[in-house]
């Protein structure tokens, strides 16, 4: 482990489903102990990329390591060091949560003792134990999340995938989620993660923007920022297809999203008064703010991340009233 | 192995958990065995006492079929909710051999509840004879259950499943000779419970209960065998080949 530099490495990963291309060459390289993001949309490749990193599916054409070892003909030894949060609950519902973290040790190999401690253990560190005799299914959902993540602690992996690990959950499960992911990764050790948060990506050491089973974009959040340079507006007006449509005859590259027009632009402070006096429709509110991840993908590909509940980046100022 | 055992723990402390799923499965086998036994046995050459003698076999069977196949809808429920992922990515070499011998064990736990019902019906076999039982039982069990989880591994609906292993199951149990001698029934009907494993499993179990066989022993054992190889190969591809199933 000491001299491997590569967590996970994929080399022209294809996936076909009949016609279908999922993957369409992936090239990835996950460093030991970083912090790994994969963002895209619905349909972009991400759950079947997560699906061939956890060894649940097998690439159609090209190759993929995990911790040095190949995913599908090492399949048992990437299993035996890595660790997965799924997105749906993977808990045996009427089981008790101490219940939950020793099967799943016997299902690790470990002996009824050793599974025991390992129960006892993961229970103490994730503050679990004073819930251990409760059965999973009378658990809330930030507890259920946590367990999930205990289970994923009980081979103690080298490597943590989660796939939509917080979604659904409030503020304050989710970031007590991560406390427990960050002391994971200060320990050395790495996770692949895919989120709908932007604010969870931003917490990531590298991001990967995958787009049409392809990555479009990879590097730290701040360098994926700056590739689009500049800022922001979020225009927001009394006829957002009329404005949409001027914006574009005047040469401008508009974006449509939830929250209205998205306009990229290197001086957005200085075009903005030009932008508030010449549109033919009433502006009722524009916001200027440094470009976030989704700006980001807005930009690379025109259409947006499956963000509904992202948090919006906070605006540098804003003019009018909340639309 | 531990992570095989783990597996047959898993699966049997949720059957521990659900309790009602025992109850419930010994009420069709003691209706099939009381109710229609002794209906049918009324009007039987045989007599009323020696005919439900004859189908305790056949109930038997009926009682493995049932509960190891729909042991195997554990599968199904949770691919569905996906704790099937969980075992899938444990480093359990084989986990569908695991899934095959949980379904035999869920389902002698009824089969064997059943056999104190044997003195009532005036079955008192030999200790030779109870193991012969005993030993035909596993076997049925084990096959059944490999069907089960051979069948359920490719599914993704607990809606479906039930209604086509119905559809498949009370045919292979009626077709088995469980409630008739298939000495004397058409000649057509013999041919078709040639390829019907549950008959050779009754069979079996009638055989080494009262000494009376349809098939050669070395016949029923070989099919049985047979069903079970391909059966948990076939299982154990399908959870192999992971969520490209």
């Amino acid at each position: 482990m000491s001299e491997l530099h590569a967590a996970i490495e994929t080399h022209g990963l294809v996936k076909n489903y009949d016609k279908v291309e999922a993957l369409r060459g992936v090239d990835l390289m996950v460093n030991v102990g970083e912090m790994f993001a994969l963002l895209g949309p619905n349909g972009a490749g991400k759950t079947t990329l997560f699906s061939i990193l956890a060894t649940l599916r097998k690439p159609t054409a090209g190759s993929a390591t995990v911790l040095g070892r190949d995913v599908v003909r090492e399949r048992s030894a990437v299993r035996q060091h890595m660790g997965i949060v799924f997105q749906e609950p993977a808990l045996e519902q009427k089981l008790s949560v101490r219940d939950n973290l020793l099967l799943m040790g016997l299902f690790y190999g470990l002996g009824l003792k050793a599974a025991r401690a390992r129960t006892g253990e993961i229970l103490e560190n994730l503050g679990l134990t004073d819930i251990a005799t409760r059965q999973a299914q009378k658990l809330s959902g930030g507890q259920k999340r946590k367990l999930e993540l205990a289970r994923s602690m009980v081979p103690n992996p080298d490597i943590l995938f989660l796939d939509e690990a917080t979604l659904g959950l409030d503020v304050d499960a989710r970031r007590s989620f991560w406390a427990q992911v960050r002391q994971f990764v200060r320990s050395g050790r790495t996770v692949f993660f895919t989120t709908h948060y932007m604010e969870e990506a931003e917490v990531a050491d590298r991001i990967a923007l995958i787009d049409k089973g392809q990555i479009i974009a990879l590097g730290k959040p701040s360098e994926l920022k700056q590739r689009i340079g500049g800022g922001v507006i979020l225009l927001a007006t009394e006829d957002d297809p009329r404005a949409f449509t001027w914006l574009t005859e005047q040469g401008y590259k508009p974006e449509k999203s939830e929250r209205g027009i998205l306009l990229v632009s290197a001086e957005p402070a200085a075009i903005l008064p030009t932008l508030l006096t010449s549109m033919p429709v009433k502006t009722l509110r524009a916001e200027v703010h440094e470009p976030s991840l989704e700006d980001v993908f807005l930009t690379l590909t025109g259409k947006a991340l499956d963000s509904s509940e992202a948090m919006p980046a906070k605006p540098a100022f804003t003019i009018g009233a909340a639309a | 192995m531990r992570g095989l055992l783990a597996v047959i723990a898993l699966d049997l402390k949720r059957l521990w958990t659900d309790r009602v799923r025992l109850i419930v499965g010994l009420i069709q086998p003691l209706l099939y065995l009381f109710v229609l036994g002794s209906g049918l046995g009324a009007n039987s050459l045989m007599g009323g006492g020696r005919y439900l003698a004859y189908i305790y076999p056949g109930v038997l069977g009926l009682s493995l079929l049932f509960t190891s196949v729909f042991a195997a809808m554990l599968i199904v429920f949770d691919r569905q909710v996906g704790f099937l992922k969980a075992i899938l990515v444990a480093p359990v070499p084989r986990p569908a051999i695991g899934k095959v011998l949980s379904g035999a064990i869920q389902a002698l736990v009824p089969a064997v509840v059943l056999l104190v019902f044997m003195p009532l019906l005036g079955i008192h076999p030999s200790y030779l004879r109870f193991l012969g039982l005993l030993g035909a039982m596993a076997m049925a069990a084990i096959t059944f259950s490999a069907l089960g989880v051979a069948t359920a591994a490719r599914f993704k609906s607990t809606t479906v499943f039930p209604i086509i292993s119905n559809a498949v199951l009370l045919p292979m149990f009626f077709l088995s000779g469980a409630l008739y001698p298939l000495a004397d029934v058409p000649h057509w009907l013999k041919i078709l419970a040639h390829f019907d494993p549950v008959a050779y499993a009754v069979d079996l179990m009638r055989g080494a209960l009262l000494g009376t066989l349809f098939f050669p022993l070395w016949l029923s054992i070989g099919v049985l065998a047979g069903f079970i190889i391909v059966l948990t190969w076939l299982a154990t591809r399908v959870f192999a080949s992971g969520e490209d199933a």
